[in-house]
Protein backbone atom coordinates (compact mmCIF):
# COMPACT_ATOMS: atom_id res chain seq x y z
CA UNK A 1 0.00 0.00 0.00
CA UNK A 2 2.85 2.45 0.66
CA UNK A 3 4.74 1.60 -2.20
CA UNK A 4 1.40 2.46 -4.05
CA UNK A 5 1.04 5.67 -2.44
CA UNK A 6 4.43 6.58 -3.76
CA UNK A 7 4.42 5.11 -7.19
CA UNK A 8 1.46 6.91 -8.02
CA UNK A 9 2.83 10.47 -7.09
CA UNK A 10 6.23 9.44 -8.89
CA UNK A 11 4.75 8.69 -11.93
CA UNK A 12 2.22 11.39 -11.95
CA UNK A 13 5.35 13.73 -11.55
CA UNK A 14 7.39 12.17 -14.18
CA UNK A 15 4.86 12.14 -16.67
CA UNK A 16 4.26 15.95 -16.26
CA UNK A 17 7.97 16.26 -16.37
CA UNK A 18 7.80 14.59 -19.81
CA UNK A 19 4.75 16.42 -20.91
CA UNK A 20 6.68 20.30 -19.91
CA UNK A 21 9.61 19.03 -21.73
CA UNK A 22 7.54 18.11 -25.14
CA UNK A 23 7.42 21.44 -26.11
CA UNK A 24 11.37 21.81 -26.55
CA UNK A 25 11.60 18.49 -27.96
CA UNK A 26 13.01 19.05 -31.68
CA UNK A 27 9.56 18.38 -34.14
CA UNK A 28 8.90 17.05 -36.69
CA UNK A 29 8.56 19.42 -39.83
CA UNK A 30 5.18 20.11 -41.08
CA UNK A 31 4.15 18.06 -43.91
CA UNK A 32 4.32 20.58 -47.10
CA UNK A 33 0.71 20.65 -48.34
CA UNK A 34 0.32 18.99 -51.80
CA UNK A 35 0.08 21.10 -55.21
CA UNK A 36 -2.53 18.61 -56.29
CA UNK A 37 -2.66 20.95 -59.61
CA UNK A 38 0.58 19.55 -60.29
CA UNK A 39 1.24 15.82 -61.12
CA UNK A 40 4.15 13.86 -62.21
CA UNK A 41 7.66 12.67 -60.31
CA UNK A 42 9.68 15.62 -58.63
CA UNK A 43 12.66 14.06 -60.81
CA UNK A 44 11.02 14.91 -64.00
CA UNK A 45 13.29 17.64 -65.92
CA UNK A 46 10.79 19.21 -67.99
CA UNK A 47 7.53 20.24 -66.77
CA UNK A 48 4.24 21.25 -68.81
CA UNK A 49 1.83 24.09 -67.53
CA UNK A 50 -1.38 23.28 -69.39
CA UNK A 51 -3.17 26.97 -69.56
CA UNK A 52 -7.01 26.31 -69.93
CA UNK A 53 -10.04 27.50 -69.61
CA UNK A 54 -13.37 25.36 -68.71
CA UNK A 55 -15.76 26.82 -71.52
CA UNK A 56 -13.08 26.53 -73.95
CA UNK A 57 -13.78 23.64 -76.66
CA UNK A 58 -9.87 23.14 -77.50
CA UNK A 59 -9.20 23.00 -74.00
CA UNK A 60 -11.53 20.28 -73.76
CA UNK A 61 -10.34 18.55 -76.85
CA UNK A 62 -6.87 19.12 -74.88
CA UNK A 63 -7.58 17.63 -71.89
CA UNK A 64 -9.75 14.76 -73.16
CA UNK A 65 -7.94 13.84 -76.13
CA UNK A 66 -4.60 14.39 -76.02
CA UNK A 67 -3.25 14.53 -71.77
CA UNK A 68 -4.36 11.03 -71.11
CA UNK A 69 -1.56 9.74 -74.10
CA UNK A 70 0.76 12.43 -72.44
CA UNK A 71 0.15 11.22 -68.91
CA UNK A 72 0.23 7.11 -69.75
CA UNK A 73 3.69 7.70 -71.60
CA UNK A 74 5.15 10.97 -69.98
CA UNK A 75 3.95 11.50 -66.67
CA UNK A 76 3.43 8.16 -65.09
CA UNK A 77 7.14 7.13 -66.34
CA UNK A 78 8.47 10.27 -65.05
CA UNK A 79 9.52 11.86 -67.62
CA UNK A 80 7.72 15.23 -67.56
CA UNK A 81 5.35 16.89 -64.41
CA UNK A 82 2.30 18.44 -65.56
CA UNK A 83 1.10 21.82 -63.86
CA UNK A 84 -2.72 22.89 -64.91
CA UNK A 85 -2.85 26.86 -64.38
CA UNK A 86 -6.31 28.19 -65.03
CA UNK A 87 -6.78 31.33 -67.29
CA UNK A 88 -10.66 32.05 -67.11
CA UNK A 89 -11.27 34.18 -70.49
CA UNK A 90 -13.47 37.27 -69.68
CA UNK A 91 -15.84 35.92 -71.90
CA UNK A 92 -17.03 32.93 -70.53
CA UNK A 93 -19.29 33.80 -67.36
CA UNK A 94 -18.87 30.37 -65.86
CA UNK A 95 -15.01 29.39 -66.36
CA UNK A 96 -14.02 30.47 -63.02
CA UNK A 97 -17.32 28.65 -61.19
CA UNK A 98 -16.02 26.02 -62.64
CA UNK A 99 -12.66 26.30 -61.10
CA UNK A 100 -13.82 26.85 -57.83
CA UNK A 101 -15.57 23.57 -58.33
CA UNK A 102 -12.70 22.17 -59.19
CA UNK A 103 -10.07 23.87 -56.32
CA UNK A 104 -13.00 22.71 -54.12
CA UNK A 105 -12.57 19.32 -55.20
CA UNK A 106 -8.92 19.34 -55.04
CA UNK A 107 -9.10 20.07 -51.75
CA UNK A 108 -10.71 16.38 -50.98
CA UNK A 109 -7.76 14.94 -53.25
CA UNK A 110 -10.02 14.67 -56.09
CA UNK A 111 -8.59 17.11 -58.33
CA UNK A 112 -8.26 15.31 -61.67
CA UNK A 113 -12.10 13.56 -61.06
CA UNK A 114 -13.40 16.63 -60.83
CA UNK A 115 -11.68 18.08 -63.80
CA UNK A 116 -12.16 15.20 -66.29
CA UNK A 117 -16.04 15.65 -65.03
CA UNK A 118 -16.62 19.38 -65.98
CA UNK A 119 -14.75 19.21 -69.20
CA UNK A 120 -16.65 16.25 -70.04
CA UNK A 121 -20.01 18.02 -69.39
CA UNK A 122 -19.10 21.43 -70.65
CA UNK A 123 -21.52 21.73 -73.23
CA UNK A 124 -24.39 21.09 -70.35
CA UNK A 125 -23.54 23.43 -67.30
CA UNK A 126 -21.75 26.59 -69.76
CA UNK A 127 -25.44 26.74 -70.39
CA UNK A 128 -26.62 27.32 -67.22
CA UNK A 129 -23.94 27.23 -65.15
CA UNK A 130 -25.28 23.84 -62.78
CA UNK A 131 -21.97 22.76 -62.35
CA UNK A 132 -23.96 21.18 -58.74
CA UNK A 133 -25.91 18.92 -61.23
CA UNK A 134 -22.50 17.73 -63.31
CA UNK A 135 -20.47 16.78 -60.26
CA UNK A 136 -23.18 15.25 -58.48
CA UNK A 137 -23.08 12.53 -61.48
CA UNK A 138 -19.51 11.15 -60.14
CA UNK A 139 -19.52 12.35 -56.70
CA UNK A 140 -20.88 11.21 -53.77
CA UNK A 141 -23.62 13.19 -51.79
CA UNK A 142 -21.58 13.30 -49.14
CA UNK A 143 -18.51 14.40 -51.40
CA UNK A 144 -20.89 17.05 -53.06
CA UNK A 145 -21.77 18.35 -49.74
CA UNK A 146 -17.86 19.51 -48.59
CA UNK A 147 -17.62 20.75 -52.56
CA UNK A 148 -20.57 23.13 -52.35
CA UNK A 149 -19.40 24.20 -48.94
CA UNK A 150 -16.05 24.86 -49.87
CA UNK A 151 -17.53 26.10 -53.50
CA UNK A 152 -19.71 28.70 -51.15
CA UNK A 153 -17.78 29.71 -48.12
CA UNK A 154 -13.94 29.49 -48.93
CA UNK A 155 -12.41 32.40 -49.69
CA UNK A 156 -9.02 31.11 -50.29
CA UNK A 157 -10.16 29.08 -53.27
CA UNK A 158 -9.90 31.48 -55.85
CA UNK A 159 -6.47 32.27 -55.32
CA UNK A 160 -4.88 30.00 -57.23
CA UNK A 161 -6.95 31.19 -60.18
CA UNK A 162 -5.69 34.66 -59.55
CA UNK A 163 -2.27 33.31 -59.60
CA UNK A 164 -2.49 31.58 -62.43
CA UNK A 165 -3.93 34.26 -64.45
CA UNK A 166 -1.17 36.98 -63.52
CA UNK A 167 1.51 34.02 -64.48
CA UNK A 168 -0.55 34.29 -67.56
CA UNK A 169 -0.59 37.34 -68.14
CA UNK A 170 3.57 37.16 -67.79
CA UNK A 171 3.44 34.06 -70.65
CA UNK A 172 1.74 36.75 -72.60
CA UNK A 173 -1.10 34.45 -73.30
CA UNK A 174 -3.55 35.31 -76.05
CA UNK A 175 -5.97 31.90 -76.20
CA UNK A 176 -6.39 28.84 -74.31
CA UNK A 177 -5.02 26.37 -74.57
CA UNK A 178 -1.79 27.24 -73.98
CA UNK A 179 1.04 25.26 -73.04
CA UNK A 180 4.40 26.48 -71.47
CA UNK A 181 7.05 24.15 -71.91
CA UNK A 182 9.35 24.31 -69.05
CA UNK A 183 13.34 22.81 -68.89
CA UNK A 184 16.14 24.01 -67.16
CA UNK A 185 14.37 28.08 -66.80
CA UNK A 186 13.89 27.88 -69.69
CA UNK A 187 9.70 28.68 -71.01
CA UNK A 188 8.49 27.78 -74.61
CA UNK A 189 5.12 28.63 -75.63
CA UNK A 190 2.68 26.54 -77.43
CA UNK A 191 -0.64 27.99 -78.34
CA UNK A 192 -3.57 26.18 -79.33
CA UNK A 193 -4.69 22.45 -79.91
CA UNK A 194 -1.93 19.78 -79.76
CA UNK A 195 -2.87 16.44 -81.44
CA UNK A 196 -0.98 13.46 -78.82
CA UNK A 197 1.48 12.43 -81.61
CA UNK A 198 2.91 16.23 -81.94
CA UNK A 199 3.15 17.32 -78.57
CA UNK A 200 4.46 13.24 -78.13
CA UNK A 201 7.40 14.30 -80.68
CA UNK A 202 7.93 17.57 -79.27
CA UNK A 203 8.34 16.58 -75.80
CA UNK A 204 10.94 13.31 -77.01
CA UNK A 205 12.85 16.75 -78.18
CA UNK A 206 12.74 19.11 -75.46
CA UNK A 207 13.30 16.01 -73.05
CA UNK A 208 16.60 15.21 -74.96
CA UNK A 209 18.10 18.52 -74.95
CA UNK A 210 20.96 18.65 -72.57
CA UNK B 1 8.25 54.12 -119.53
CA UNK B 2 12.35 53.83 -119.94
CA UNK B 3 13.90 49.94 -119.50
CA UNK B 4 15.79 51.32 -116.66
CA UNK B 5 12.73 52.12 -114.90
CA UNK B 6 11.86 48.45 -115.32
CA UNK B 7 14.90 47.42 -114.06
CA UNK B 8 14.72 49.05 -110.26
CA UNK B 9 10.99 48.31 -110.29
CA UNK B 10 11.67 44.88 -110.94
CA UNK B 11 15.23 45.18 -107.98
CA UNK B 12 12.35 47.01 -105.76
CA UNK B 13 9.89 43.93 -106.20
CA UNK B 14 12.27 41.53 -105.91
CA UNK B 15 13.65 42.53 -103.03
CA UNK B 16 10.17 42.92 -101.11
CA UNK B 17 9.21 39.26 -102.41
CA UNK B 18 12.45 37.95 -100.96
CA UNK B 19 11.70 39.96 -97.79
CA UNK B 20 8.40 38.61 -97.55
CA UNK B 21 9.73 34.99 -97.75
CA UNK B 22 12.21 35.88 -94.99
CA UNK B 23 9.93 37.42 -92.89
CA UNK B 24 8.03 34.18 -92.88
CA UNK B 25 10.41 31.88 -92.34
CA UNK B 26 12.43 33.57 -89.63
CA UNK B 27 9.00 33.76 -87.71
CA UNK B 28 7.82 30.46 -87.99
CA UNK B 29 11.80 29.60 -86.90
CA UNK B 30 12.08 31.58 -83.89
CA UNK B 31 9.10 29.68 -82.69
CA UNK B 32 9.07 25.96 -81.44
CA UNK B 33 8.09 24.27 -83.98
CA UNK B 34 5.31 22.49 -82.56
CA UNK B 35 3.36 25.78 -82.99
CA UNK B 36 3.46 25.88 -86.80
CA UNK B 37 2.85 22.03 -86.35
CA UNK B 38 -0.21 23.10 -84.64
CA UNK B 39 -1.24 26.18 -87.15
CA UNK B 40 -1.28 23.43 -90.20
CA UNK B 41 -3.39 20.90 -87.69
CA UNK B 42 -6.22 23.90 -88.20
CA UNK B 43 -6.04 23.52 -91.68
CA UNK B 44 -7.26 20.05 -91.47
CA UNK B 45 -5.40 19.48 -94.37
CA UNK B 46 -2.53 17.32 -94.02
CA UNK B 47 -2.60 14.03 -91.96
CA UNK B 48 -1.11 13.88 -88.59
CA UNK B 49 1.86 11.80 -89.56
CA UNK B 50 2.80 14.97 -91.99
CA UNK B 51 2.67 17.88 -89.91
CA UNK B 52 6.08 17.45 -87.93
CA UNK B 53 7.96 16.82 -91.51
CA UNK B 54 6.44 20.19 -92.95
CA UNK B 55 6.47 22.36 -89.98
CA UNK B 56 10.00 21.41 -89.43
CA UNK B 57 10.76 22.00 -93.24
CA UNK B 58 8.72 24.73 -94.34
CA UNK B 59 10.02 27.37 -92.57
CA UNK B 60 13.80 26.46 -93.88
CA UNK B 61 12.30 26.31 -97.42
CA UNK B 62 10.83 29.68 -97.09
CA UNK B 63 14.02 31.14 -95.77
CA UNK B 64 16.11 29.32 -98.46
CA UNK B 65 13.69 30.49 -101.31
CA UNK B 66 13.99 34.06 -99.73
CA UNK B 67 17.92 34.08 -100.01
CA UNK B 68 17.37 32.65 -104.12
CA UNK B 69 15.19 35.63 -104.72
CA UNK B 70 17.24 38.44 -102.85
CA UNK B 71 20.61 37.00 -104.79
CA UNK B 72 18.62 37.54 -108.43
CA UNK B 73 20.39 34.49 -109.63
CA UNK B 74 17.00 32.12 -111.65
CA UNK B 75 15.09 34.86 -110.27
CA UNK B 76 12.71 34.49 -112.97
CA UNK B 77 12.59 30.53 -111.83
CA UNK B 78 12.43 31.50 -108.14
CA UNK B 79 9.94 34.04 -108.11
CA UNK B 80 8.09 31.43 -110.83
CA UNK B 81 7.87 28.62 -107.43
CA UNK B 82 7.54 31.71 -105.00
CA UNK B 83 4.29 32.27 -106.97
CA UNK B 84 3.04 29.03 -107.10
CA UNK B 85 3.67 28.68 -103.13
CA UNK B 86 1.99 31.36 -102.78
CA UNK B 87 -1.19 30.52 -104.54
CA UNK B 88 -1.32 27.16 -102.88
CA UNK B 89 -0.99 29.34 -99.32
CA UNK B 90 -4.07 31.28 -100.68
CA UNK B 91 -5.86 28.24 -101.99
CA UNK B 92 -5.93 26.70 -98.27
CA UNK B 93 -6.62 30.13 -96.92
CA UNK B 94 -9.95 30.86 -99.03
CA UNK B 95 -10.97 27.30 -98.40
CA UNK B 96 -10.44 27.53 -94.81
CA UNK B 97 -12.44 30.77 -94.44
CA UNK B 98 -15.35 29.46 -96.68
CA UNK B 99 -15.92 26.38 -94.43
CA UNK B 100 -15.85 28.95 -91.25
CA UNK B 101 -12.85 27.02 -90.09
CA UNK B 102 -11.77 29.38 -86.85
CA UNK B 103 -7.76 28.72 -87.26
CA UNK B 104 -4.65 30.45 -86.62
CA UNK B 105 -3.01 31.45 -90.42
CA UNK B 106 0.53 30.96 -89.19
CA UNK B 107 1.92 33.01 -91.78
CA UNK B 108 4.52 35.03 -90.13
CA UNK B 109 4.13 33.09 -86.87
CA UNK B 110 1.66 32.06 -84.46
CA UNK B 111 -1.18 34.44 -83.10
CA UNK B 112 -2.78 35.95 -86.42
CA UNK B 113 -6.33 34.36 -86.69
CA UNK B 114 -7.69 33.80 -89.93
CA UNK B 115 -9.71 36.52 -91.82
CA UNK B 116 -10.83 38.37 -94.87
CA UNK B 117 -7.50 40.67 -94.36
CA UNK B 118 -5.41 37.35 -94.34
CA UNK B 119 -6.71 36.97 -97.89
CA UNK B 120 -6.28 40.46 -99.08
CA UNK B 121 -2.56 40.43 -97.71
CA UNK B 122 -1.77 36.79 -99.59
CA UNK B 123 -3.49 37.93 -102.92
CA UNK B 124 -1.46 41.31 -102.87
CA UNK B 125 1.93 39.09 -102.24
CA UNK B 126 0.40 36.76 -105.09
CA UNK B 127 0.33 39.73 -107.36
CA UNK B 128 4.00 40.70 -105.95
CA UNK B 129 5.34 37.67 -107.16
CA UNK B 130 3.23 37.40 -110.11
CA UNK B 131 4.54 40.61 -111.55
CA UNK B 132 8.08 39.96 -110.66
CA UNK B 133 8.18 36.60 -112.24
CA UNK B 134 6.94 38.04 -115.49
CA UNK B 135 9.32 41.57 -115.10
CA UNK B 136 11.90 38.69 -115.04
CA UNK B 137 11.27 36.48 -117.61
CA UNK B 138 10.76 39.65 -119.88
CA UNK B 139 14.09 41.14 -118.64
CA UNK B 140 15.35 38.04 -119.49
CA UNK B 141 13.95 37.86 -123.05
CA UNK B 142 15.31 41.44 -123.41
CA UNK B 143 18.86 40.52 -122.70
CA UNK B 144 18.69 37.53 -124.78
CA UNK B 145 17.25 38.97 -127.93
CA UNK B 146 20.27 41.31 -127.81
Amino acid sequence: MRIAHLLVPALLVSGMAALAQAPTAPKKPAPTPKNFKLSGQATATVTIEIYTDYECPHCRKLYLETMPEIETKYVKTGKIQVLHRDFPLPGHQYSKLAARYANAAGQLGQYEKAVTQIFTTQADWSQNGNLDGAMAKVFAAGEMVKIKELVKNDAHLDDTVTADFEMGRKDALTETPTLMVVKGGKREKISGFMPPNILGSYLDQVIARK
Amino acid sequence: MKPVYWKWLLLVGRLGLALIFLAAGIAKLREPWAQFAVSLYGFKLLPDDMLEPIAKTLPWAEVALGVAILSGIWLRWFSFLASLIISVFLAVLIRSLAIGLQVDCGCFGSGEALGPMTIVRDSSMLALAAAVTVGAFRMHKTHTVK
